[in-house]
């Protein structure tokens, strides 16, 4: 039943049009930065690479296909929460705004297994989107660009990761950002379960995320001890398999925070929507 | 008796200038024999906030200044002192050569030849080059630039000693202090702790090893020209 109602969960997403802004938003945008990367990349990478060049001189090809990738996937990883959580925060109360939730409820399968097969259906979103933007960021960028030596920058300097040495780390980066949009599509889906409208849950997210981000970033000591426990400090945790020692302790805990939350926010949804009066 | 002591200082002066330049010509002379070069060559960078691993490349080099490194990956190379010492060296009118002090440099016995630019509007303040007086090439320099900071090189010699081409060339250079906010890097989890005795290192290295020198072989211009 469980996985019947998933497949039912994925046709409702699938015959939304909400659901293709996504991938129609990331196609756009990485179209644009591509577009930019060949026009004037040369000139954007000397920014970072500048206070090094008055004494030194690069060689080789800065600008290829796995900087682009990378470039897109730290320009874009703010973004696409806000396109996940329009269709996951529309999930719950999508059905409660249209009166459908009722009807569902009343079928022969239990509340719990409702909320895990559109948790399911939300996850499936999730990683197809994730996938689309790795194909575009990373496959589309290096045919138009060519492989080549990784720049990354840090605040404390450049690394430059050789080109062998690229791809697996995109792949478990890839990995880890589908984890903690994974907790963003969970969270908006929570949030949903509280909610009689759409509107509410999605922009909920995507102030939560604002906030959390901009304490994350602030370097305020009063902070310092509930940082490491917000869920956006690990959204950014992709980006330690490009460092030049790979901080695993911290990827792993990085890992555990967003399992947890993801944990955390399906009990509060199953044990939100198993409660729910259904009076739509 | 005053007139015969400046007389005698004069002279001397001249002859130290002279000196100089006769040692500065004995190197170009070696350098005259050169039209084009190329050479493989291994780079190994230590430079402060800067992680590379050493990288392959291929050197090609011809006359007057054509210079280009080949390789798979990205390399780096200091911006100065790989092929304009010898280009400069070349321009007798462009600066005045002064004799200074000797130094034994890795069992070698050398002079120090002080170069002072007579253009005061180039990138060049003061170059001094250590030049082994046995077999006249250049086994240390240290170039002082208006905006690069002062860089120090090393030279060690191979089968090519008769060309006045090294084997290896070890580069000090000044780097700047690189701090970018972590909001620009996007890199906000870091915590590093900084080492301390790397905390206010300035200084990077750079060595470059030389092997498989092919010596006038007709390089095209070709060669030198960038892929668009």
């Amino acid at each position: 039943m469980l996985l019947k109602n998933t497949y039912n969960e994925l046709l409702k997403i699938v015959s939304k049009p909400r659901s293709y802004l996504g991938f129609g938003a990331l196609t756009l945008l990485i179209g644009i930065i591509l577009f930019a990367m060949k026009a004037d990349g040369k000139n954007i990478v000397s920014m970072v690479t500048a206070s090094f060049e008055q004494t030194l001189v690069f060689n080789g090809d800065i600008v290829n296909g796995n900087l682009v990738a990378f470039i897109i996937l730290q320009m874009l990883i703010v973004h696409i929460p806000l396109l996940i959580a329009l269709v996951t925060g529309d999930l719950i109360s999508g059905e409660a705004a249209m009166g459908t939730i009722r009807m569902l409820a009343s079928k022969p399968i239990t509340r719990s297994q409702i909320v895990l097969s559109k948790f399911f259906a939300g996850a499936i979103y999730t990683f197809l989107i994730t996938i689309w933007m790795g194909f575009l960021a990373l496959i589309v960028s290096q045919f138009i660009f060519g492989t080549g030596d990784l720049i990354v920058l840090n605040s404390d300097g450049l690394v430059i990761i050789p080109e062998d040495d690229v791809m697996w780390r995109f792949l478990l980066g890839f990995c880890v950002a589908f984890l903690s949009l994974l907790t963003v599509a969970t969270l908006s889906i929570c949030l949903s379960a509280f909610a009689e409208n759409s509107i509410g849950p999605i922009v909920s997210t995507m102030s939560i995320i604002i906030v959390f981000t901009i304490i994350g970033t602030l370097e305020v000591s009063a902070f310092d001890a509930i940082k490491p426990y917000l869920f956006t400090t690990h959204m950014v945790a992709w980006r330690s398999y490009f460092s030049d020692q790979i901080p695993y302790a911290q990827i792993y805990f990085s890992i555990f925070v967003l399992v947890a939350h993801i944990a955390v926010l399906l009990s509060i949804t199953l044990f939100k929507f198993n409660k729910k009066d259904i009076t739509s | 008796m005053k007139n015969l002591v400046f007389l005698f200082l004069l002279f001397s002066m001249s002859m130290y200038a002279q000196k100089a330049e006769d040692l500065i010509s004995k190197i170009n002379s070696k350098f005259e024999t050169i039209k084009d070069y190329s050479a493989d060559a291994y780079i190994k960078a230590d430079i402060p906030m800067l992680k590379i691993l050493p990288n392959a490349a291929v050197i090609y080099f011809k006359k007057k200044d054509k210079f280009k490194i080949e390789s798979k990956g990205i390399t780096v190379l200091p911006k100065q002192g790989f092929t304009e010492l010898n280009h400069f060296l070349t321009k007798k009118n462009d600066y005045i050569a002064v004799l200074g002090d000797s130094l034994v440099i890795r069992d070698r016995k050398t002079v120090l030849v002080n170069i002072i630019p007579n253009n005061s509007g180039g990138e060049m303040v003061l170059a001094k080059i250590w030049i082994d007086v046995k077999d006249f090439i250049i086994m240390r320099s240290q170039i002082t630039t208006k905006s690069n900071g002062t860089i120090l090189i090393d030279y060690s010699y191979g089968d090519q000693i008769k060309y006045g081409l090294p084997s290896e060339v070890k580069f000090e250079i000044d780097v700047k202090k690189f701090k970018i906010p972590k909001s620009v890097s996007g890199d906000i989890n870091s915590k590093k702790k900084e080492d301390p005795k790397k905390k206010n290192k300035t200084k990077g290295t750079i060595t470059i090893s030389l092997s498989n020198y092919k010596i006038n072989t007709g390089l095209k211009d070709s060669i030198f020209t960038e892929k668009k």
